[in-house]
């Protein structure tokens, strides 16, 4: 075992452990945290495969960009702020989907690149990426963003509001926004737990409600 | 071991050699880490030094004067005023999170440090892809603001860890972007490589050396609005909005915690102002086309001598301060945007401005 | 962005202004290094006059904040005069301010009617310990040095009715100093010219006989009613003088008799330095505008005559004084007139001291007294404290000085 593959085991654990971590946390906020972690990890590798571009790309835009993005997401829509437990029912159908993914993804590209030695491996210079990318694959590479400029439009077509709605209902749907479930039981369950240490045992507050 | 890290770290840099390069790869790690942290911990305070002074006497008060020869020493004092006081974590807050947020902030600041080029020779690597480097590399401490801002437990901090992601989210497109189009006019990535570009860049037709601020002045106002924005600096400081929300991300944080954050936004000045430097301000040349004292043998740029070193160094750190002046000024002299006139400014003027600018020097580079 | 004509311009403008500011001067005062540009009569601490104060307890209850401790107690003081009544006194024994619960609204300064509190600009009194600043009356009293004395009094003013009853006052006891000092001088005198009369040798009062039955001095009634006097005491006033002056006179004639060129060479001496406070005016006259108001508002004849002699006077001086000061501005100082005033004084044959004592002023511009700053320093004073007291001890001492001279002369 060489010095190099030692760095890429550490690389490879870290980014293991951060993607467990992404799908066992309870904490939504956590759980983009460690997935933030695991595409920074990703990059990790790319960088001791020698592919320093795809390595910054990895970090510009998953981590800089998506991750944020998610985190961002979170804070605006549930800000489960302090700690919260979630968790989902589908834990069986996701463990066999993602354990099929797995096995089936790790069979080809061992299959494919088994017998290549990573040290041996050399990345692409940014001189020879930008000519494939502008000179040999240039048509795959514009529809592709044709694809992403498509769903930029479809997302702010279903966000925009039509040219009949008034003010009006932009300010019942703040109070929609307010009575989300989810939000209202996380409000819910901290005050009630404040209150029942607080008040006196023979009170029936809020507590004989619910 | 080592010597494939070694390969590694030889493949990874350098098509110009930096004067902290030494025969042993552990002294040159050592060199260029040291370069990199005096660079972190001593120019930013000399630029918040200078801010501190430069607002004072705008607004015509006399600034730190006790600690240290006319007050120079006092964010120093600050510093171990920070040092000495009580951290104090909310007990609603998440812990790790918590703690962990400044440190995300911070460290980005220190990775940039490692490819700017202060002078001939000056630097700890000369990435191929340096300027990307950087870029991606800074985009990496929104991650802290926010996770700061949630883990706090504070609506304050929430709210300003929310304004800080969406302010930095909309600047980086046209931050990106003005930097591409110079990247694209000096066919390089390289930052050491764009100030070599500057030195031979001539005004198409003419024979007269100019920096890349002149064909790219537009861009180069983009690049320094989304810069300010970037690093919160009013009048892009929402996130903090003192008088709104109380210091924003920050409003939990105590002594040293709180101290990171700051050094981040001091060290992200510098970051940026050297950005620019490099990028549109001709990097250690004192005037376009005017070489340094001891620059004009073969080397050109990079073989200077001691004295050509040591002015070019000077030069760009000048600079860098002559930006963070400007920086300082505008905060003196303009109020605080609201916050949907900053998504506007972003989404509406300076990123179409900036795709504009990069279509137009593209075409132009084609052309001439 | 900007919606005006010339988009742009208002923000380079904020620039402008921002930068045409970095090169003004701070408007910050260097306090603890440099000394605060305060007013003079800015209102720093509340500083006592304790001779004034007489336990009236007007500022300790008008206070809002009741921070003013007053303790006293009663003596009785023996009759002015023999027969009179014994009257009580308040003495006072402690008083206090709380600067630690005073909110310097003033109303004591404005409700004290004996001016006994005033506005000190001193302002270094800070203390570490709250309980510290509870000032009793000495330290109230060393504050007192700090305040800056009163404002002149416009020109031509009437001088206020304390300011005459002190002059007065004044006048009355270096009177009798200097009659003492005459008859020393003249006892002196008495053996080296002339064996005289009787005893042991030396003329006493007694020696020179005084007839009269009711003459009075009709100058000092007058000067008397003009200060508002009641006729009676003036008239027994008038009446003393009127025999000081007599005898005086006889006493003159008597030493001029046994050769004095005294008296001549101190007319001579006078004349050669003629000051403010010797200008005399001979009475006699009257002035017409007051003696005519005064009979208009119902006054009689005799008590309007003598106030308006009294005003006659009062702007003859003033007109004498303005003329001497004219002249000796310039160097060249006109002898006719200096004579003129020595004549005057050399004329008058009573020469009023008193006046002198009130008239000296002493121009004083930041002089210390080294002797007392170095005092009060060695007794721990502050630097402030221990100047100003320094500087008022200089201005006595200046005054005494000059009253000395003119004693001589």
């Amino acid at each position: 075992m060489t010095g190099h593959d030692a760095v890429f085991l550490l690389v490879a654990l870290f980014t293991g452990g951060a993607a467990l971590l992404t799908v066992t946390s309870k904490n939504l906020f956590h759980a983009a945290l460690f997935l933030a972690a695991t595409l920074a990890g990703i990059a990790g590798v790319f960088l001791v495969l020698r592919a320093d571009f795809l390595a910054l790309v990895q970090l510009v835009v998953y981590v800089g960009a998506v991750a944020v993005l998610f985190l961002f997401g979170l804070m605006v829509t549930r800000a489960p702020i302090g700690r919260e437990a979630l968790d989902g029912q589908n834990r069986g159908l996701a463990l066999a989907v993602s354990g099929t993914l797995f096995v089936v993804l790790s069979g080809l590209i061992i299959q494919s690149f088994g017998g290549v030695r990573a040290a041996e491996v050399t990345g692409p210079g940014i001189r020879e990426i930008g000519i494939a990318i502008f000179a040999h694959w240039v048509l795959p590479f514009e529809l592709l963003s044709m694809l992403l400029l498509a769903a930029l439009i479809g997302a702010i077509l279903l966000a925009r509001r039509e040219s009949g709605e008034s003010g009006e209902e932009s300010v019942e749907r703040r109070i929609d926004f307010g009575d989300e479930p989810s939000t209202e039981a996380g409000a819910q369950a901290l005050p009630a737990a404040d209150t029942a240490g607080e008040l006196p045992a023979g009170e029936p507050v809020a507590g004989g409600e619910r | 071991m080592t010597d494939l890290v070694l390969e590694q770290a030889v493949t990874f840099a350098a098509q110009s050699a930096s004067l902290l390069t030494f025969d042993s790869f552990l002294l040159s790690v050592a060199a260029k880490i040291a370069f990199a942290l005096g660079l972190f911990f001593v120019v930013p305070l000399v630029g918040g030094y200078m801010e501190h002074k430069v607002m004072a006497r705008m607004q015509h008060r006399r600034g730190p004067v006790e600690a240290g020869p006319f007050g120079s020493l006092q964010l120093v004092a600050d510093g171990i005023k920070f040092i000495q006081k009580e951290d104090i974590i909310p007990r609603a807050a998440d812990k790790w999170v918590f703690a962990a947020a400044p440190g995300v902030a911070l460290v980005p600041g220190m990775l940039i440090f490692l490819v700017i080029p202060l002078g001939p020779g000056v630097f700890a690597l000369d990435l191929e892809l340096g300027l990307f480097y950087a870029l991606a590399i800074s985009s990496i401490s929104v991650l802290g603001i926010l996770m700061g801002g949630w883990a706090s437990a504070n609506k304050f901090s929430l709210i300003g860890g929310l304004r800080a992601g969406g302010q930095l989210i909309a600047y980086e497109l046209p931050l990106i972007l003005a930097a591409i189009t110079v990247a694209v006019q000096a066919q390089t990535l390289s930052l050491v490589g764009i100030v070599e570009a500057q030195s031979t860049f001539m005004l198409p037709g003419t024979d007269i050396n100019v920096w890349f601020v002149f064909p790219q002045i537009i861009g180069f106002g983009i690049f320094f609005i989304a810069a300010m924005a970037e690093l919160s600096r009013p009048p892009f400081d929402m996130p903090i909005a003192d008088s709104e929300l109380v210091f924003g991300y920050m409003t939990e944080y105590t002594g040293i915690k709180f101290a990171m954050f700051l050094l981040t936004e001091y060290g992200g000045m510098i970051i940026m102002s050297a950005l620019m430097v490099v990028l549109y301000l001709g990097g250690w040349q004192l005037l376009p086309g005017v070489p340094l004292p001891g620059c004009d043998g073969a080397g050109g740029l990079f073989d200077c001598g001691w004295l050509g070193t040591l002015a070019g160094v000077g030069i760009t750190l000048g600079k860098i301060m002559a930006l963070v002046f400007v920086m300082v000024w505008l905060r003196v002299a303009y109020p605080r945007l609201r916050e949907d006139q900053l998504q506007r400014m972003a989404w509406i003027v300076l990123v179409p401005l900036a795709l504009l600018n990069l279509a137009v020097v593209t075409v132009a580079k084609v052309v001439f | 962005m900007a919606t005006t004509s010339a988009p742009g311009v208002g923000l380079l403008k904020g620039l402008g202004v921002t930068i045409k500011h970095l090169f003004k001067q701070p408007a910050t005062q260097m306090y603890p290094k440099q000394r605060p540009d305060l007013a003079p009569r800015t209102r720093g601490v509340i500083a006592l006059m304790d001779e004034n104060c007489t336990v009236c307890m007007l500022c300790s209850r008008e206070c809002p904040d009741w921070c003013i401790y007053i303790e006293s107690h009663k003596e009785t003081v023996p009759p002015a005069k023999e027969g009179g009544r014994a009257r009580t006194r308040n003495v006072l024994d402690r008083f206090a301010i709380d600067f630690s619960l005073c909110m310097y609204c003033g109303i004591c300064v404005e409700v004290c009617p004996f001016d006994a509190l005033w506005w000190s600009p001193e302002f270094e009194y800070a203390e570490y310990d709250m309980g510290k600043l509870l000032h009793e009356k000495e330290k109230l009293r060393e504050w007192m040095d700090t305040v800056p004395a009163p404002p002149m009094l416009e020109e031509g003013a009437v001088a206020p009715a304390e300011v005459t009853d002190a002059i007065a006052k004044k006048e009355k006891e270096l009177e009798a100093e200097a009659e003492k000092q005459r008859e020393a001088s003249a006892a002196a005198e008495a053996p080296k010219s002339k064996a005289v009369e009787s005893g042991g040798g030396a003329p006493k009062k007694a020696d020179v006989e005084v007839k009269g039955a009711g003459e009075i001095d009709q100058e000092t009634f007058d000067k008397l009613i003009a200060e508002g006097k009641s006729e009676r005491i003036a008239r027994s006033k008038a009446k003393a003088a009127w025999v000081r002056k007599e005898k005086e006179r006889l006493r003159a004639e008597q030493e001029s008799a046994e050769g004095g060129a005294e008296g001549e060479g101190a007319g001579e001496e006078a004349a050669a330095k003629p000051k403010a406070a010797q200008v005399e005016v001979e009475a006699g006259q009257i002035d017409q505008e007051t003696y005519d108001k005064l009979i208009g508002e119902g006054k009689s004849e005799r008590m309007a005559r003598a106030k308006a002699k009294a005003a006659y006077v009062r702007k003859e001086r003033a007109r004498l004084t303005a003329e001497q000061e004219t002249a000796s501005a310039e160097p060249a100082t006109d002898d006719a007139q200096a004579d003129d005033a020595g004549a005057v004084e050399g004329a008058d044959a009573e020469p009023a001291p008193a006046q002198k004592v009130a008239d000296v002023h002493v121009e004083g511009t930041g002089e210390i007294d080294q002797e007392t700053f170095d005092r009060l320093i060695a007794e721990g004073k502050s630097e402030r404290i221990a100047r100003s007291k320094a500087k008022a001890a200089w201005v006595r001492k200046e005054k005494q000085r000059i009253i000395d001279e003119g004693g001589d002369a």
